[in-house]
């Protein structure tokens, strides 16, 4: 494998692809990994949208936990809502969510700081939460973006405390007269350690150790006492009045949780198929470690194996790291960003609403005949200004399923400018002919088939001068082997 | 320059990107239908209700004083013209076709269908439906994916699970085989058609098993089923007027499928906008409306064509609404909720289980008393034949008798 192959798996693998740039200026992968370690030093927190006064009454919680309450509703007094303030609320609401959508995919496309962007999104997927308050979704969003390469036992206790986390499972309802166990239950089964490594009288523990872990009004994690069961407890036979810091930091001395977590982060960063070969000895390292994330990221993307030919163009792309790649590879700049919500929800992943708390399920689950159409047409409709017609479901739109159908319908060409000029510096000391299979060499992390490839040459003799390099670029980004990295 | 849709579809090397579909896929046409002929012929159409459609105000508990207490404005009188099904229940006055498949014997009428630990937010309530999952369970597949799975692992084309719709839900996603969503032959058909397809020549499926071989296969699928579907709808046109609404359109399209023959054995179609929290009856009246005309030319043009007592229809939604009605005229997210079932193939008719008991509510929400995982191991092991317990991952008791 050439080092210009080895860097744009990196460079893919720890962020959201290269740029022109960084592989012309070819350095060892090590050398860019350790520039990706130092860019990613600094917390930028996402700024949020400009919270309005509608969105204010939306955004108070629950004063006494109610278990009828809809977990995923607006207004504890929406009923005295008019259906014109409903909508201008859901409106807002969308709106908000949108803002900070489109602002992190800009960011992962642009952001020196490509790493930690790039494990926020991991975390985004595994802490999965799904809230229709923008505030609080925005705040668990920094707080795992701040603690995303730091030591996970903070992070997993800061997420545990967020108030998005503990509406989206019912802990604001978990009391001392009336446990609600899905919050311990997930914190087990899908945060830490995994099914297999505890009872359902753990869960049952548990849930009566994060009684009275709950949030106020101004979106901060509040202790309430008189709601917390101060009892003796028996949780993965240890014996002892644990409240919920003590499950946690039980849960993370079971080095099954960080084999549990190694073997995710190893399925993202890595392969599909785990390789216990591969992960026990990472796991151990990170068990040993504290949890440390950085040094654990760090061995993975300096192990021989990361570079192996099976983890190199092997694995699919998710819908977001295909858009994000394809605006931080090409600097795609959209008019007006709204289209690219419609294209995640189209492919089926949108940031700030993942399926459920188990996340998006990834690999093959995101290619079915319409996601693998619509992503062979998008190179279309960034780079040709092609227009497209889809209509998005309406569970799709949960935050308002009374919008209408043309609300849903999306079909117009995507107003996009795309950034040629440095590709064309890379390939400027490439003679004319190899140009399409150096250009394939770039963007494509699997081979082209030459099949493929001859296609592509006969696209690039066919265009004009100045398309050429459009025509060529368009023609290799709608091959089945983009959608891989 | 913006080009028009035709244009691009002439020009585009998206176009160009389905000539990379290597020549094995015209074998699928070839493979695939035989192989589908082997089943028992039924089929099955399931209609989901987007939003959670208040099953009270559609099957209204006439007789029942609880009910106009709970719904002193909302509850739809008598005299309003509900079309009586039996002692105690009627129709909503909008649903004249339906009343009218009801008394054809077509219809069977399931009462406070829901699970245990009930899920109030939309999304999750109907995944919870979609996946057949239990309500702490987190499934990525659909069930009726997982029956595609199950019972045509063997088939090569992904049109057998159908659904009318630019994108494919989650109930037709299995692990190995998911369907096929399409909003009409045409549309679908003109997408992946391109002048480049026949320069293609000589090139082998990969059958490395890799994920760059599934991306192939895939295409290779999604075009030879386009081709398929697009060829052999052509043989009906159906005669039937149904409304000129997207819900009848998209029932216009599946019975034109099913009557050219397309061997699919499951179609799913969509009605949204069901979450009527204010000025309920007005936006659900016109919603029972549509789902009822709709239904109604759907079921005379299957009729017509002696498919009828092959389909059976399954119509759900992901949830009903609070017993009591709000402060705006509508409500609010609550549980269970009917089902109906319409088929010429069913064998026990109408009001199939006890009416809603409003008497014993759960904090304001009805109790189920019929799991939905129930009707889905009846649908799959007595009408497609299928194996349910591996399917739903569980045992449910089966309504016995009824199809």
């Amino acid at each position: 494998m050439t080092n210009q192959q080895q860097l744009q798996h990196l460079y893919w693998r720890a962020g959201f692809g290269p740029r022109p740039q960084d592989i012309a200026a070819n350095p060892n992968p090590r050398k860019a990994l350790r520039q990706l370690l130092r860019d990613a030093a600094e917390y930028q927190p996402l700024a949020g949208p400009r919270i309005q006064a509608a969105e204010m009454q939306a955004m108070t919680p629950v004063p006494t936990p109610d278990l009828r309450q809809d977990p995923q509703a607006p207004a504890l007094k929406k009923g005295e809502l008019t259906s014109e303030q409903r909508k201008e609320q859901n409106r807002q609401i969308r709106e908000a969510f949108y803002t900070m959508n489109t602002g992190w995919l800009e960011r992962m496309a642009t952001s020196p700081a490509q790493l930690r962007e790039k494990m926020t999104f991991f975390w985004h997927g595994h802490f999965a939460c799904r809230v229709r308050r923008p505030a609080a979704a925005l705040q668990l969003n920094n707080t795992i973006r701040q603690l995303a390469l730091g030591k996970f036992s903070d992070l997993l206790l800061a997420v545990s405390k967020e108030p998005a986390m503990l509406q989206f499972l019912n802990n604001q309802q978990n009391r001392k007269q009336r446990p609600n166990e899905n919050f311990a239950r997930e914190v087990m089964e899908l945060f830490t350690i995994g099914r297999g490594h505890y009872a359902e009288q753990d869960v049952k523990e548990a849930a009566r150790a994060f009684t009275g872990w709950s949030y106020d009004a101004q979106g901060q994690f509040v202790f309430r006492e008189r709601q917390h069961d101060a009892g003796p407890k028996i949780f993965l036979g240890r014996t002892g009045n644990f409240g919920g810091e003590d499950i946690l930091r039980i849960i993370l001395e079971q080095p099954h949780t960080a084999e549990f977590i190694t073997t995710k982060l190893y399925r993202f960063f890595v392969n599909d198929a785990p390789n216990p070969a591969h992960i026990q000895p990472l796991a151990q390292a990170f068990f040993r470690s504290g949890y440390d994330i950085s040094d654990l990221v760090e061995r993975l993307f300096t192990a021989d194996w990361f570079y192996d030919a099976a983890n190199v163009g092997t694995r699919i792309k998710s819908p977001i790291e295909l858009l994000a790649g394809i605006k931080r590879t090409l600097g795609v700049e959209l008019e007006d960003k709204k289209p690219l919500i419609v294209f995640q929800k189209a492919l089926g992943q949108t940031l700030f609403e993942p399926p459920n708390v188990a996340g998006w399920a990834g690999g093959r689950s995101w290619i079915d005949s319409s996601t693998l159409l619509f992503r062979l047409q998008l190179p279309q409709v960034l780079l040709r200004n092609a227009e497209i017609s889809i209509a998005l479901k309406e569970d799709e739109n949960d935050l308002d399923p009374q919008q209408t159908k043309s609300d849903r319908t999306f079909r117009q060409p995507v107003k996009a400018k795309a950034k040629l000029a440095p590709l064309g510096l890379l390939l400027a000391k490439t003679p004319e002919a190899q140009q399409p299979a150096a250009l394939s060499q770039f963007l494509l992390q699997a081979p082209i088939r030459p099949e493929n490839l001859q296609l592509v040459q006969q696209m690039a003799q066919k265009a004009s001068a100045e398309g050429r390099l459009r025509t060529m670029v368009t023609s290799l980004l709608s091959l089945p082997e983009y959608q891989l990295m | 320059m913006p080009t028009s849709r035709r244009d691009f579809l002439k020009t585009s090397v998206l176009a160009s990107s389905l000539l990379f579909v290597p020549k094995f896929l015209h074998a699928l046409d070839q493979q695939g239908v035989p192989q589908l002929r082997n089943s028992n012929g039924k089929r099955l159409v399931v209609v989901q209700l987007g939003g959670g459609n208040d099953g009270l105000n559609m099957v209204v508990p006439f007789r029942n004083d609880l009910y106009y207490k709970a719904r002193p404005t909302l509850g739809i009188k008598e005299q309003s013209g509900i079309l009586t099904l039996d002692q105690d229940l009627g129709f909503n006055p909008h649903m004249t076709q339906l009343k009218g498949l009801y008394d054809q014997g077509l219809v069977g009428v399931l009462n406070s269908v829901g699970y245990p630990n009930p899920d109030r937010s939309h999304f999750r309530s109907m995944d919870i439906w979609q996946s057949g999952s239990a309500s702490d369970q987190y499934v990525t597949t659909g069930w009726l994916g997982r029956y595609l799975d199950s019972s045509c692992s063997a088939c090569q084309v992904p049109y057998n699970g159908l659904e009318v719709d630019d994108t494919l839900s989650l109930a037709m996603k299995g692990e190995l085989r998911k369907g096929l969503a399409l909003k009409n032959p045409e549309k679908f058909h003109q997408v992946t058609q391109n002048r480049f397809l026949r320069q293609v020549s000589g090139e082998k499926a990969g059958g490395s098993g890799s994920e760059l071989d599934y991306l192939y296969k895939t295409l290779a699928e999604t075009a030879s089923s386009a081709d398929y579907l697009y060829q052999t709808s052509k043989v009906y046109k159906s005669a039937i007027t149904y409304p000129n609404t997207e819900f009848g359109k998209n029932l216009k399209t599946t019975a034109e499928l099913i009557n050219s023959g397309i061997e699919s054995r499951v179609f799913y179609v969509s009605l949204t906008g069901f979450d009527t929290h204010v000025r309920q009856q007005e936006q659900q009246g016109k919603l029972l409306g549509d789902l009822s005309g709709g239904l109604g030319a759907f079921v005379e043009d299957l009729q017509k064509s002696g498919q009828l007592n092959d389909t059976l229809i399954l119509v759900f939604s992901e949830f009903g609404r609070r017993v009591t009605q709000n402060a705006s005229n509508g409500t609010d997210h609550g549980t269970a909720n009917n089902v109906l079932l319409l088929g010429g193939g069913l064998r026990q008719k109408g009001i199939l289980n006890d009416a809603p008991d409003l008497l014993n509510l759960d904090q304001g929400d009805l109790k189920y008393q019929l799991d939905f995982r129930s009707v889905y191991a009846t649908i799959l092991r007595d009408w497609l034949g299928a194996d349910d317990q591996a399917i739903l991952g569980s045992e449910f008791a089966r309504l016995s008798g009824l199809v």
